[in-house]
């Protein structure tokens, strides 16, 4: 038993930026309700050196929570050439909506595409079923 | 095109060179198509079942179930239309005169005010066709077509040669992306075609590049190389036939279009540009047509029950309606809202009286009161859509199916209202 164990997780404050993928948009077309469209959609692509600072491995899960909403999704290494850390991306999906708040200042168009969350490692936990969102 | 071609309802650029080989009334071969074209013609695994209140129920039952729900509302939504033919959408327009309903679609909270503004007259505008064979500066903005159009560049945008364009991608055409990372299609436009800004940076290198347009020094806060913009600001001037593809990534990140305004307004003074919209949808563009056809709004609309006028403006958005709980039932057709909208309204559209209209099992149809499954457009039944650049194109039906169509179920429930 270690002294690491009594220690909470570290939080990260990241900015999400959503995109479009192919390969998650042909799943979706299959059926939204197979594994291949979760496997898809329900990860997060981060710098490596906010995997450090969040204390996990690629392929690990994360909590990733916006106000009162939060889903269990799997950190992934971006691959970006480019350094991007504090921005986070997530595919477009029902796991990145449940963390878009609907405040829109009167606009009616929601912040899909920036928004701020808190992640923190959930080693251990499953990814959040799609039926689960709800 | 010819007899043998079908048009793909994948997305809005309705690719109409699509050959197919069919089976007991299944696709069971395609040619052509991109894989989401293919995905979506095939059909899905999981064909949405005609229910009442989740029991399994004939269309008969459900359709007076729908008209009852829409009867009893006092402030009912119709939304989607996305994903409907453009006949079907005339028909929802008159479901909601009937009962003084909301009227929505995904628009609301995406490429709405770009097909605004060129309903408006207000940019400037050229089809898919002219992109082809005219298009020597194509820039896809915020845009990643190589994932959400996969076909543009190979059929308008990029590799294809075009009447004007016969040395193709190789030297007749310049690719340029404005994104906030390197997307797939920035990869193809290669370092000198990428222009990488920050999150919410667009209206400040628009109006660097306006500076750079008019021979001023183009200043960022963001300190973006000012001799790369003023290299850029040359390729467009240098334009013969420019084209803006304007993706999700712009619009969202601009609290107005007034820098998109000014930019274009300064390439055709220099220069030759156009917009096309870079709609998701296959029809989302024909219900921005049909509605501002109908009201001269293109979305975003409240009918009066007693008088049929039409009230517009943010309030009668989908999501501020939904969250300010000012609709009391809705009916969804082609579209998914509880899967694309935020969570706390979409929560709140699954507990009123829902109808869900869609060939697929999704998630509005599993906290949908009635479900109605409907003939998948483009293959088992015919129409009409308006791709993203206005065009408008008829989609034939490809095999045979029981199933009605969007167009038979929303006149059944028309006729039950």
């Amino acid at each position: 038993m270690g002294f690491g164990q009594f220690l909470a997780a570290p939080e990260l404050k990241l900015t999400i930026v959503t995109y479009r993928d192919i390969f998650q948009n042909s799943a979706l077309e299959v059926s939204r309700f197979d594994e291949k469209y979760e496997e898809l959609s329900a990860i997060i692509k981060l710098d490596p050196n906010d995997i450090s600072k969040l204390v996990i491995k690629d392929g690990e899960t994360v909590t990733v929570k916006s106000g009162a909403e939060k889903v269990v999704v799997k950190a992934q290494i971006s691959g970006y050439e480019e350094k991007h850390e504090g921005v986070a991306y997530m595919v477009n999906s029902p796991w990145s909506n449940a963390l878009i708040s609907d405040n829109t200042h009167g606009t009616g168009v929601p912040s899909f595409k920036n928004f701020e969350v808190v992640v923190q490692s959930a080693k251990g936990e499953k990814v959040t079923g799609i039926k689960e969102i709800f | 095109m010819t007899d043998n071609y079908y048009v793909c309802p994948g997305c809005a650029l309705l690719c109409d060179d699509i050959e197919v080989e069919t089976e007991d009334n299944k696709i069971t071969k395609m040619y052509t198509a991109c894989m989401k074209g293919v995905a979506r013609m095939k059909g899905c695994s999981s064909p949405l079942e005609c229910t009442v209140e989740q029991e399994a129920a004939d269309v008969d039952a459900s359709i007076e179930k729908a008209a009852a729900i829409l009867k009893d509302a006092k402030n009912p939504l119709i939304f989607g239309h996305g994903n409907s033919s453009s006949e079907a959408q005339k028909v929802a327009i008159e479901i909601a005169k009937r009962t003084g309903a909301y009227i929505d679609d995904t628009s609301s909270f995406c490429q709405g005010p770009i097909i605004e503004a060129i309903l408006q007259e207000k940019l400037k505008t050229c089809t898919l066709d002219d992109v082809r064979d005219k298009a020597d500066v194509t820039v896809f903005w915020g845009a990643d077509p190589a994932n959400s159009h996969p076909r543009h560049l190979s059929r308008y945008s990029y590799f294809p040669r075009g009447k004007e364009r016969q040395r193709g991608w190789e030297e007749d055409r310049t690719l340029i992306t404005v994104d906030i990372r390197k997307s797939d299609t920035s990869e193809i436009a290669g370092n000198s075609g990428f222009f990488q800004i920050p999150i919410k940076g667009d209206a400040e290198f628009m109006n660097a590049l306006v500076d750079g347009l008019s021979s001023k020094v183009p200043k960022t806060s963001f300190n973006f190389d000012k001799k790369k913009i003023l290299e850029l600001s040359n390729t467009l001037k240098k334009a013969k036939f420019g084209v803006i593809g304007v993706g999700l990534g712009l619009l969202y990140s601009l609290e107005e279009l007034e820098p998109l305004f000014a930019l274009m307004d300064k390439l055709n003074s220099v220069s030759n540009f156009h917009i096309i919209p870079m709609v998701g949808q296959y029809n989302m563009r024909g219900f921005n047509h049909n509605l501002f056809e109908e009201t001269g709004y293109i979305n975003r609309v409240k009918f009066d029950i007693e008088s049929g006028q039409a009230k517009h403006g943010a309030e009668y958005s989908v999501v501020e309606a939904l969250k300010e709980r000012s609709v009391d039932a809705a009916l969804v057709i082609g579209s998914d809202p509880l899967s694309s909208l935020p969570l706390p309204v979409a929560r709140y559209l699954a507990d009123i009286p829902l109808i869900d209209i869609d060939p697929c099992q999704n998630l509005t149809a599993t906290k949908a009161n009635v479900t109605i499954p409907c003939a998948l457009g483009g293959v088992e039944s015919g129409g009409t859509a308006v791709r993203m650049d206005g065009v408008e194109i008829e989609l034939k039906q490809i095999v045979e199916t029981d199933k009605l169509s969007d167009k038979e179920v929303l006149t059944r429930i028309m006729e039950a209202l």
